[in-house]
């Protein structure tokens, strides 16, 4: 089962309606249990495959126990295990190759077990989570079939909050319909655009190494890397839409996870609107320790904003680490922290140049907005070359042009950038302005309903014609 | 859906839709469906229009093989081609030149084979017949003319037909026998066109008539194929053809598309050919094996040449494939049989790897090559030609440059 196929979908739902059939905790439960189980099934084939999966799952819940009896002092120890046997598991490439289980294994959501794991080992640690986790809460939580796959990385607290409330969140035909409309946008974004666009990349990567003129391979040059970010962003959040919508369904709220990143204006910025789940763990669990860390051992406040960049560097680097195991992954991480680190940089040295009031005025001016998305885009886009290939073809790509036609395409990239994302913004306000300012006439359910309908049959007709799966959500694989 | 607890005021107040929107909303969805049904429908129709003709020429279930009406002129508009004249000379043949005796001095081949080498869907003038006489003739210095004697508009010009053809090909006196093969013969090797299937293909069948036959066709089949019905209904729309034609200029979508098609269609394609093609490269075999002894009684030296389609080219070009694939896999099957019999065997698949993008050479849909396409083929074809394999058109200069090549 694809994990943004309409199969999925109608597992999904199918579990939603007898999910609801009573609205007992208890009764969810077991109906959410036993639909992971099933999903799980489903994707290993093999329950077999899945004891590598267990044995992590309950080191994570002997962890747990060992914390909250007080068996051991500190969470560190334990948090420490899991880190370990996660990157064991995941086979990172500096562990020696003979340490490796040599038998196949599961380990398809493994990377969002891990934070959801080691969510409950921190908050055990240092006493933020007050409440006992009991082993079957522990198992609902960690294999929930809708946060498995690829996220979103939800609390504990907050998924307590709404699976295990006696009285569920509400759920009436206004709500049902927009999780519909969600779950074909969904499709839609995940069989339809990324389908395509994906299509699109795999073509101008190819072209780049084929006998062309000059030109065509600048367009293709400009087209791979453009192209990449919308695909996987497509790919991402259509999938992320659906299992919202389904968890929605189920009665649970599950956290979003993007926000119009392309309409960022910063990279700091455009990492509160991408994959926000897992920056916001990162700065929670990361970010924020680290900052404090390094600002107790000094007294100088001078240093104090560029702890701020270290500590947004690490963070961000390891993100990039977090993605993969192998080299390209741990310099997409350098790029991602680079990014962050250089745009925290030059804040500080705007606010020393211009002053706060100089730099607040500065950040309202459209033009510099407009400047700054299409930077952050281009960086993006920059950074996910080592997202989406390896070092042969990197290479491979970066030798067809030469540097100084390189420079130029990224030039162009950035001015398009700049002006396309700021006509869409322009036209996404422009638009949603039509009608009652409360109640915008795009969001009217009629209006909802025809575009909802017009993006069903749009998926249906692809589907039919193209007759291939959709690419594989990309973020499966971490 | 509602769960029977669902009592709290907010519960309620979501739980709340007026009436009338239980039924306009459904409507309103069903509305904005056939809207955009029949909107695009009516749009792929005035974009991409279609008037079949060139059946009309050609005398389709000749248990010889197909030939054109003699003296017979059609024009036909395909959906993805402009309008093409199809103009048959006196023997039935669409050639540039009357049948007869070639001119004094001048070197004739007779070309053979299928749609490919009819040039089907492309003007004549444009056509590999018309194009490659022009190409060989400035390599070698010699004049050299092409007699085209294939016909082939709906499964005709097969191998089975051709060697049944064969003495309309001898008749036009030819020096060297030309023979264009493409994946489509080999799957359609013994098929001869029946008059059963022109009945029901070419005559024309009204909107109800249509509309009639699917629906005795729903009635009395399963749900399963009830969907099948509805895939297929959509699949013969002009709205899928215009979707198709405009999704299939991308390279790896249209690559993807083909290989996860019928075995019959991609399973030439295969490392390992299935039991099938290898009972269909038997019947090649025999039919080659016809051809060539009497090509060698003639005393005329037969040349076979295999175009590739328009994934096969795409794969090709850009030098990866699956791993169960072999692009190049029939292509040497091929040669194999050709010069066991005595014939020699032109292979140009080698040199679409130098040509980018070659898909833009056919017609997305149907598939044909299209005028760039004969002409890219042409050129490929007068250089293998000339470089020695065949002595007497062996060029009076260096070839052109492999740079030259495919651009």
């Amino acid at each position: 089962m694809d994990a943004a196929s309409f199969q999925f979908v109608l597992f999904g739902l199918c579990a939603a309606i007898v999910s609801n059939m009573r609205s007992s905790p208890a009764w969810r439960s077991v109906v959410l249990f036993l639909t992971s189980l099933v999903f799980l099934e489903l994707l290993s084939h093999n329950p077999i495959v899945l004891l590598p999966l267990a044995g992590f799952l309950l080191l994570g819940y002997a962890g747990l126990i060992l914390i909250r009896r007080g068996w051991l002092r500190s969470a560190a120890g334990s948090i420490l295990a899991v880190i370990l046997v996660y990157v064991w598991l995941k086979k990172y490439s500096f562990l020696p190759d003979e340490t490796f289980l040599r038998v196949p294994y599961f380990t398809l959501g493994l990377s969002y077990i891990f934070f959801r794991v080691l969510q409950l080992l921190i908050r055990a640690g240092d006493g933020s989570e007050k409440r006992q986790v009991g082993f079957g809460a522990y198992l609902l939580y960690t294999l929930n079939f809708t946060t498995l796959v690829s996220g979103p990385i939800q609390r504990y607290d907050e998924f307590a909050r709404d699976q295990f409330s006696a009285e569920p969140i509400a759920l009436g035909p206004r709500v049902i319909g927009l999780q519909l409309e969600r779950i074909v946008r969904g499709l839609f974004k995940v069989n339809v655009v990324a389908m395509l666009l994906q299509a699109v990349h795999e073509d101008a990567v190819a072209q780049m190494s084929q006998p062309l003129p000059l030109t065509h391979k600048l367009t293709a040059a400009f087209t791979l890397a453009v192209a990449y970010p919308f695909f996987l962003y497509s790919n991402f959040s259509g999938y992320i839409d659906i299992v919202i919508a389904l968890a929605r369904l189920m009665r649970v709220r599950l956290p979003e996870n993007f926000d119009r990143p392309f309409s960022a204006s910063s990279f700091l910025d455009f990492w509160n609107r991408w994959h926000i789940t897992l920056s916001t763990w990162l700065k929670n669990y990361v970010y924020n320790p680290l900052l404090l860390a390094l600002t107790r051992r000094t007294s100088s406040k001078a240093l104090t904003p560029f702890f701020g960049v270290l500590s947004f560097f690490v963070t961000f680097f390891l993100v990039g680490i977090w993605h993969g195991r192998t080299s390209e992954f741990a310099f997409f991480g350098v790029l991602q922290g680079g990014g962050v680190a250089i745009n925290k940089l030059w804040q500080i040295g705007m606010a020393r140049v211009l002053g706060r009031n100089g730099c607040k005025a500065l950040a309202k001016n459209p033009i510099y907005i407009a400047f700054g998305r299409g930077l952050t885009f281009s960086w993006f886009a920059f950074s996910l070359i080592w997202f989406w290939a390896g070092w042969k073809q990197i290479d491979k790509v970066f030798s067809s042009i030469r540097a100084v036609q390189w420079l130029g395409v990224w030039l162009a990239i950035w001015l398009c950038a700049t002006v396309v994302l700021a006509f869409w913004e322009w036209l996404r306000e422009g638009l949603l302005s039509i009608g009652a300012a409360e109640r915008p006439l795009l969001t009217n359910r009629y209006v909802r309903v025809v575009y909802a309908s017009a993006l069903g049959l749009v998926v249906f007709v692809m589907t039919v014609l193209l007759n291939q799966p959709a690419p594989d959500i990309v973020y499966k694989a971490f | 859906m509602i769960g029977p607890n669902v009592t709290n005021s907010k519960a309620v107040e979501e739980s709340r839709l007026p009436r009338r929107d239980w039924f306009l909303l459904p409507l309103l969805s069903l509305l904005t469906i056939c809207c955009l049904i029949a909107g695009s429908e009516l749009t792929a129709r005035g974009l991409f229009e279609w008037r079949p003709g060139v059946q009309n020429c050609v005398v389709l279930n000749d248990p010889l093989g197909q030939h054109g009406i003699p003296n017979s002129v059609c024009r036909e508009k395909e959906p993805e081609t402009s309008t093409v004249e199809y103009r048959f000379n006196s023997c039935g043949h669409r050639t540039g030149m009357e049948c007869g005796p070639k001119p004094d001095g001048s070197y004739r081949i007779v070309l053979t084979g299928s749609s490919l080498a009819m040039g089907l869907r492309v003007t004549r003038e444009e056509t590999i017949a018309a194009l490659l006489p022009t190409e060989l003739s400035l390599r070698t210095g010699r004049k050299i003319e092409l007699y085209n004697t294939a016909v082939a508009v709906m499964e005709g010009g097969t191998p089975r037909s051709v060697a049944l053809r064969f003495d309309d090909v001898l008749a036009a006196k030819p020096d060297m026998v030309l023979w264009i093969l493409g994946p489509w013969d080999i799957e359609h090797v013994s098929t001869l066109y029946v008059e059963q299937k022109r009945s029901s293909a070419a005559r024309p069948v009204s909107l109800v008539q249509k509309v009639m036959q699917y629906r005795d066709q729903v009635v009395s089949l399963s749900p399963h194929a009830i969907n099948e019905a509805i895939i297929d209904v959509f699949h013969r729309s002009r709205t899928a053809l215009l979707l198709q034609h405009y999704m299939y200029e991308n390279q790896s979508l249209y690559v993807k598309h083909f290989l996860i098609g019928s075995d019959e269609s991609q399973g030439f394609l295969k490392a390992e050919p299935s039991a099938a093609l290898k009972s269909k490269m038997q019947q090649f075999d025999r039919y080659t094996a016809e051809i060539a002894g009497r090509t060698k009684a003639a005393g005329v030296p037969l040349v076979a040449v295999f175009l590739p389609n328009r994934a096969q080219a795409a794969m090709i070009s850009r030098g990866e494939w699956p791993d169960d694939y072999d692009p190049f896999e029939l292509d040497l099957a091929l040669r194999d049989i050709v010069t066991r019999h005595g014939g020699v065997y032109v292979d140009i698949l080698p040199d679409f790897r130098n040509v980018p993008n070659p898909e833009v050479h056919y017609f997305p849909v149907d598939g044909h090559p299209n005028a760039s396409g004969h002409a890219v083929i042409s050129e490929m074809l007068a250089r293998a030609l000339t470089n020695g394999a065949i002595p007497e058109l062996r060029a009076a200069s260096a070839p052109p440059a492999e740079s030259e090549k495919g651009n």
